[in-house]
């Protein structure tokens, strides 16, 4: 399941959402031009479930049945989810004989690799100052990691 | 919207990436994550709209017998 939030980088073909309308037709362009094929839910213009599970613009969570937080990432990582989903499926189906599962929880950092042309395509299907932005923005960052 | 106004409607849909760095808004989405639920709290529940229409989706219903994935986004 995918939730549609605000746009990460807006730009002139693809601005920042001042109606629910057009953030409705975003998501629904969006999910055209991805490809999606997962059920799309839209979040509302406040940005009300994106602040309650922490604004990242690609975080992934998995709740557990019953409704229990079972693993979060600040970004996603597919093969990440995948394996995680393995093991915690896996440690619900069945313990080996004479061993009883004990839950525990970890929190580890991890590398992901972005796919960088791909990414500026994306800045620029929003329009060319969502790159210009995101440029500026890569000066701010190393003006701060420099301070 | 001042510096350390990262809350308004306003300032969650803000129209320049630049300008929300420029004034914190990526490290106040980090502490955001960072406050968010741990592995093992209750996740919020809300009812959302489902692209094509229909009925609101309530995520506690998608969670009630089995795992639930939710991945969040936009274009970039």
């Amino acid at each position: 399941m995918f939730i549609y939030t605000r746009e990460a980088h807006p730009g002139e073909n693809v601005p920042h959402h001042g109606r629910f309308d057009r953030k409705l037709a975003c998501a629904g362009l969006l999910a055209e031009e991805a490809g999606i094929s997962r059920d799309i839910l839209v979040d509302d213009l406040d940005g009300t479930v994106h602040r309650a599970y922490g604004l990242m613009p690609n975080m992934t969570w998995v709740i557990g049945r019953g409704g229990r937080v079972a693993y979060k990432a600040n970004w996603t990582s597919a093969a990440n989810v995948e394996a995680f989903l393995g093991r915690f499926l896996a440690g619900q189906a069945e313990n080996p004989p004479g061993t009883m599962p004990v839950m525990y929880e970890t929190q580890q950092a991890e590398f992901r690799y972005a796919d960088r042309k791909r990414f500026m395509q994306h800045l620029m299907r929003n329009g060319p100052r969502a790159v210009a932005e995101f440029e500026k923005a890569q000066q701010l960052w190393a003006q701060r990691a420099a301070t | 919207m001042g510096e350390a106004d990262h809350h308004s409607k306003a300032a969650y849909n803000y129209p320049r990436f630049d300008e929300h760095v420029a004034t914190g808004g990526d490290m106040a989405d980090e502490d955001a994550f960072r406050a968010s639920p741990w592995a093992g709290q209750r996740a919020p529940d809300f009812t959302l709209p489902r692209l094509g229409g229909g009925t609101g989706v309530r995520l506690s219903d998608l969670w009630r017998s089995k795992p639930l994935v939710m991945e969040f986004g936009s274009f970039t």
